[in-house]
């Protein structure tokens, strides 16, 4: 017989001890790991949507960065304007490769839906143009899936088509060449306009918010909300994108009133900044449930130990050495952290989507994907963790044993 | 066990003035006060004597779980006074195997397991048939499979004797291996001890209150207050 097997029989002398100290490691384990995952996850969530607006930087009416990046990445309301004249400035700056405008609005969704429900939901509307838009954004395509074919894009000058994102269709159940109705209230008035639209084409899903979106053409979104001559956001990209260059486009522009340049870098940084005191308070209790879990695992090895003070003497009487009975407790240790390490992972993985969706009901920035990633890297570290817990946690229970003498333990055990 | 083989054969185990003192308060106990014994191989000794007499006292020293205050330990003809514990480890490796009155039989491992369990610490391999072999002896070759619950105090005991056998031990050291024991199953250990002695010429140490039994053995060593008082050979 191996240490390792006489290690783990010992272990299942008290199959529910051992099984509650696992459950205790795997608890910890599984909190540690989800941290982990959401902190990795949110930020790769974080720079796939807003990589996905497209642009590397955007004009906007002033106020906060972060109403401006979640307003961008899933709508919001307050929404302010810019004149657009500010869009004709800005497009003869010679460090621009390529700019769009975007009015967005929010219209009511009435009676089209799939549920006939008198209360009233919303939808994000999104005025563009469509050539610059789409060359910001080349991963745009229409679906060609069932009822989806022959998708196109509207012309910049049509006055009843809409182009709807993926998840619209899908919740609207509409496809390419059907109707589609929405109430918009126009500027200054206080009752809402119905509108007719046709569906000219359905986009590919993109996993941003572009999903939840209807697109139609700037002019007509314009007119629709009368504000004929606003915007709600400018899209650039600079030729040689760099924090000077984003500096120097910032003093440039920012003098004009009313505007703010903010570059995507920053909206990533104040967005993730703000989870990070968050994540301070997760970690805490991760590493208040680690400190108690190895509690726990000493106190039980230790309990152990004392239970077999009589057979440790025996073990010596019969030709262990103080090595290896230290080797024979370290090792029931180290199963019992690499047990809870293995349990907890699987129970991180088992409640990613639990945990995603606690973390979205709590904190909505409008990501899309997964917010916690869970990475083969993350398990390593979990589990080399786990063996180094288990390392320190098994020197004092297994010094103790290996330092009994034969004869007073043979004693005290009967 | 003859005079002339104690004359022909040199002692496994040699003790002289052996002294074991504890302190208890002021009170000084004089566990053992002065032993001296020869145990040689093919010789089974009693050694019989009141409970304080200092029997386990000195079946600990003789098996070095303990170290003697005074005295000298010879133990297959290596002095074994001064060693630290990891040498006393090595000492008692493959030379002395121990039987305890409570059998101290691992209750998760089988019958099988808990023979070879010595070979573990001895970095040997198991050899299942060997391991077979030994429980033939003790007539446990059926049990191999058996957990320790599974099995009376008689068989608990005998599968002790068998663990105790597995590392080809030369001396074999039993503390009242019949105090948790039946009359039937007490003689059927000593008859077990003696087959033992006969066939594989092992040296056995048995410390014992029961007067009868401890006749059976070839020498029969009486203490008491720490203290040889009598020595002879079986009639």
């Amino acid at each position: 017989m191996r240490f390792m097997a006489f290690a783990f029989k010992n272990l299942f002398r008290r199959p529910l001890r051992t099984g509650l100290t696992i459950t205790g490691v795997a608890l910890a384990v599984a909190v540690a790991v989800s941290l982990i995952g959401f902190n990795i996850g949110y930020r790769q969530s974080i720079d796939v949507s807003i990589d996905k607006l497209g642009f590397q930087v955007m004009i906007m009416a002033k106020g906060c960065p972060y109403e401006a990046a979640t307003m961008m990445l899933k709508g919001g309301t307050g929404l302010v304007y810019l004149p657009s004249s500010t869009y004709d400035k800005v497009r003869s700056d010679p460090d621009i490769s390529a700019i769009t405008p975007i009015f967005v609005g929010v219209a009511e969704k009435e009676g089209s839906g799939i549920s006939d429900e008198s209360a009233s939901s919303f939808a994000i509307i999104s005025g563009i143009e469509v050539e610059s838009f789409v060359s910001m954004k080349p991963w745009m395509t229409m679906s060609q899936s069932a009822g989806h074919q022959g998708g196109r894009w509207f012309a910049d000058e049509a006055t009843g088509e809409v182009v709807l994102g993926f998840e619209v269709a899908e919740y609207e159940q509409r496809k390419v060449g059907d109707s589609y109705y929405m109430s918009i209230t126009p500027y200054g008035q206080t009752e809402p306009v119905m509108s007719e639209f046709k569906v000219a084409g359905i986009l590919e899903r993109t996993g941003t918010q572009d999903d939840g979106t209807v697109f139609m053409p700037i002019g007509l979104a314009r007119s629709l909300f009368n504000r004929p001559t606003e915007l709600t956001i400018v899209g650039f990209k600079l030729k040689n994108f760099s924090g000077f260059a984003l500096r120097q486009f910032e003093q440039r522009w920012a003098q004009l009133p009313e505007v703010q340049v903010v570059g995507l870098q920053q909206v990533k940084t104040t967005l993730v900044s703000l989870v990070e005191t968050a994540q301070t308070m997760i970690a805490s209790v991760a590493v208040v449930a680690i400190i108690v879990a190895i509690i726990g695992v000493i106190n039980s090895i230790m309990m152990s130990v004392f239970e077999r003070t009589g057979e440790i003497g025996i073990m010596k009487a019969i030709g262990a050495s103080k090595s290896d009975i230290f080797q024979i407790i370290w090792l029931e240790t180290m199963a019992i952290c690499l047990g809870g390490g293995i349990g907890g992972i699987l129970l991180a993985l088992s409640g990613t989507s639990l945990v995603e969706k606690a973390i979205q009901s709590l904190i909505d920035f409008g990501t899309r994907g997964s917010m916690v990633a869970i990475t083969p890297q993350v398990m390593l570290v979990a589990l080399l963790g786990s063996a180094v817990v288990g390392c320190f946690a098994g020197l004092y229970p297994a010094w103790r044993a290996s330092s009994m003498r034969p004869v007073e333990a043979i004693r005290e055990g009967e | 066990m003859s005079n002339n083989t104690e004359t022909m054969v040199a002692p496994i185990i040699s003790a002289r003035g052996l002294k074991k003192h504890y302190q208890r308060g002021i009170e000084t106990i004089k566990a053992l006060d002065g032993v001296s014994l020869d145990i040689r191989a093919g010789e089974m000794v009693s050694i019989l004597g009141p409970s304080g007499s200092g029997k386990t006292t000195l079946i600990n020293l003789l098996s070095c779980l303990d170290a003697p205050d005074a005295g000298e330990l010879l133990i297959a003809g290596r002095s074994v006074s001064g060693l630290v514990e990891e040498e006393l480890v090595n000492v008692r490796q493959g030379v002395l195997g121990f039987v305890f009155q409570k059998f101290h039989l691992l209750p998760t491992l089988t019958v099988a397991e808990n023979v070879e369990l010595p070979l573990m610490f001895l970095r040997r391999a198991v050899d299942r048939e060997k391991t077979l072999e030994i429980l033939r002896q003790v007539d446990l070759e059926n049990r191999a499979g058996h957990l320790p619950k599974e099995l009376s105090g008689g068989q608990m005991q005998r599968v002790a004797i068998a663990r105790a056998l597995i590392t080809d031990s030369k001396v074999l050291i039993a503390d009242e291996p019949t105090g948790n024991l039946d009359k039937a199953n007490g003689e059927a250990v000593f008859a077990l001890f003696r087959r033992l002695v006969s066939e594989k010429n092992l040296a056995v140490i048995v410390t014992t209150h029961n007067l009868a039994l401890g006749g059976l053995a070839d020498r029969i060593i009486t203490l008491e207050d720490g203290l040889v008082i009598d020595e002879h050979l079986r009639q």
